[in-house]
């Protein structure tokens, strides 16, 4: 029996002490691991959420926007808002047909909200066709309106309407969403009629006046609304 | 007696102890690991010790992950687990059965009664565990199952001992009593096949078993008790400080969303906290099961915000991680105040959902069981305003500039770490928001 109890002693010791070590040696290891940050440094990178990143965000379409944001108070803490013709022309420092080429691709993603002649005034199909861009915002940050004016009439008076009108869609947003924060989301620029206007092929964009005779003449009294899929 | 006869249930004992230390230990070991606060493979099979099998250990993780799993959880990062109590027991149990064994008839009557008292407290603790497994937490992990067996053969070692013990000595007792030069008596009615008397060991010269003090069962008590206990003690002192840690995951820039496109869900007044769920990823519905079991969803006054994980309306993915998320959480925006029963509708119904979303009928499918479960809600799902809404949330996490990942729960402004979310979530919600109670 004495025997027995001695086997069983040392044995129970060694047992003890063995299981002991393992943990301990266990729990110093992950210690080690955790203050050493192996552990941690092994971890898959994660992306961060962004806004949407759409094809059509090529280099020189992103250049000239981020060009238009930072110089038309969007970016940044400026008080200023918006960009006159002769600003978007030395901004984008690039030719009328091809400033308008960098809009092709929103053809579907945008449209083309139409006026009256010498009128800012927004009809109900121009309204309807707005909050239809502007609820189907998805990923983007920005929401740009490119206005225009005809070439009949002064420059002078062309900016000026122009201007009415990006403020029209701009007001009829406010005035529907009250979404605070709006002066950082939406972009505007009046073009006048001396930086690249609209040809005629544009009438076959999801215009506002579907039901309407559409000349270059026409075409050219609008706003183009989209929101931009890109991150700038 | 003769003593082969005798010494099976030690023998026994033994085996079942050592097998019981192996699961034990693999459980611990498993345990330990993930004390870098990472989460590793799982030891989940019934062969102790086999290779750490990735995908294979669901209820092995549930298990783990479980409130159940350990104790004084809250006092540190992931508490003590239970799997090390077992190991300093199963240790002892197998020094004592090797006594036993070697000893024979030579060992106190004590020892097969203190077998019987402490033999079966593994079981007791098993057939808890056992409950606690099939009725809290729906799943039997292998490893545990595997302590549990060794716990019944421990148990049934006890008592044949115990049996065995009071047959010889009764068998002692009838001995004693006759002379010593008397030949064997005839075996009393009932014992003729338990001792024949062709198997006594020494017939000529008889020497009753030893009873043994009581105090021995004290003592053996006492040693099991610091058997159980050292382990515990030890791995205490090597833990590592997590406090540190806790905080560095980040805060939430923006907590407010202005337009109010964020839900609220919980009793106003208490905890606030805000969380980035998808309602068909499995991890947030394992979250979202730990913080129930734990008592502290109860208490949240939570913003929800839904993060589908699903390239659908999710434009931070190429492709979909979870397909038809969007429908679903959709869904649950269209619910507005029993928003949470249909989350947690989906989070019951997530691998039903996930299967049917990848089937044949795709999307139209989880659109059959939404309608089914909560009608009416087709042309607000399909709606612009929604599409927006979720939009809207999607927003809040850029703004945020968060991970694209789900789920992340951020208390107050702090993030809960994505480290802290499993084991040692009871820790970390104590040290982040010390005034939720937890179970």
């Amino acid at each position: 029996m004495k025997h027995a109890a001695i086997v069983g002693i040392a044995t129970g010791c060694l047992m003890l002490a063995g299981s002991a070590f393992a943990v301990h040696s266990g729990v110093e290891a992950a210690a080690i691991r955790l203050k050493t940050g192996v552990a941690e440094a092994a971890k898959p990178a994660i992306a961060i959420a962004n806004d949407a990143e759409a094809p059509y965000c090529t280099p020189a379409f992103k250049q000239v926007l981020q060009r238009v944001l930072n110089a038309c108070g969007l970016t940044g803490g400026e008080s200023r808002r918006g960009c006159q013709p002769a600003d978007v022309k030395n901004l984008a420092s690039i030719s009328d047909d091809d400033f308008n080429a960098l809009f092709t691709p929103l053809r579907e993603r945008g449209a083309v909200i139409m006026f009256d002649d010498a009128s800012e005034k927004l009809d109900d199909a121009g309204k309807a066709l707005i909050e239809d861009r502007w609820v189907d915002r998805r990923g983007a940050r920005y929401f740009f309106v490119v206005a225009r004016a005809s070439k009949t009439g002064t420059p002078e008076y062309n900016r000026s309407l122009s201007h009415k009108r990006a403020n029209s869609v701009l007001f009829d947003i406010s005035d529907k969403f009250k979404e605070p924060d709006l002066d950082k989301k939406v972009g505007l620029l009046w073009l006048g009629n001396e930086f690249a206007q609209l040809g005629k092929d544009y009438c076959a964009w999801n215009v506002s006046r579907k039901d309407r005779q559409c000349a270059a003449e026409a075409i050219n009294r609008s706003a183009f609304v989209s929101w931009v899929d890109c991150q700038l | 007696m003769s003593s082969r006869t005798s010494r099976w249930p030690a023998a026994l004992a033994l085996v079942a102890s050592i097998l019981g230390l192996a699961f034990a230990a693999s459980s611990t070991f498993d345990y330990t690991r993930h004390l870098d606060r990472q989460v590793h493979d799982l030891h989940c099979s019934f062969i102790p010790g086999a290779e750490a099998a990735q995908g294979a250990d669901t209820a092995c993780r549930t298990a783990m992950y479980s409130p159940y799993a350990a104790l004084f959880r809250d006092a540190y990062w992931g508490g003590i687990p239970i799997s090390l109590f077992a190991v300093g027991a199963f240790s002892f149990f197998a020094a004592f059965s090797l006594y036993v064994l070697l000893a024979g008839r030579n060992a106190p009557r004590r020892a097969p009664q203190f077998l019987l008292l402490a033999g079966v407290t593994p079981l007791l603790a098993s057939i808890a565990m056992f409950a606690i497994s099939l009725l809290k937490l729906g799943s039997i992990c292998k490893t545990c199952a595997g302590i549990y067996i060794s716990s019944i053969l421990l148990a049934i070692a006890s008592i044949a001992a115990f049996v065995v013990d009071r047959r010889e000595a009764r068998t002692d007792a009838f001995l004693s009593a006759a002379s010593p030069a008397a030949p064997p008596p005839a075996s009393p009615p009932g014992e003729v096949a338990a001792v024949p008397p062709t198997v006594i060991d020494e017939p000529s010269v008889f020497a009753p078993r030893p009873a043994g003090s009581p105090l021995l069962i004290l003592g053996w008590l006492v040693a099991l008790g610091l058997f159980a206990v050292t382990p515990a003690l030890l791995y205490i002192s090597a833990l590592p400080s997590y406090s540190g840690y806790l905080t560095g995951c980040g805060k939430l820039e923006k907590p407010i969303e202005s337009t109010g496109a964020l839900l609220q869900v919980g009793p106003r007044g208490g905890q606030p906290a805000t969380l980035f769920v998808d309602p068909l990823c499995p991890t947030c519905k394992a979250l979202h099961q730990r913080l129930v079991a734990e008592g502290v969803f109860e208490q949240l006054d939570a913003t929800l915000v839904l993060f589908p994980l699903d390239s659908d309306c999710n434009w931070m993915l190429d492709r979909p991680m979870h397909k038809g998320a969007c429908l679903v959480s959709k869904a649950i925006l269209c619910s507005e105040h029993r928003a949470l029963s249909v989350l947690e509708w989906a989070y019951e119904e997530q691998e039903t959902l996930l299967q049917n979303a990848s089937s044949g009928g795709g999307l139209a499918n989880i659109q059959a069981a939404i309608r089914q479960r909560w009608p009416g809600l087709d042309a607000c799902i399909e709606s612009k305003q929604t599409q927006q809404r979720l939009d809207k949330m999607l927003r809040h996490a850029v703004d945020n500039k968060l991970p694209v990942s789900t789920p992340q729960i951020f208390l107050g402004d702090t993030k809960l770490c994505d480290e802290d979310s499993d084991i040692g979530l009871a820790y970390a919600i104590h040290k982040l928001a010390p005034q939720l109670r937890q179970r």
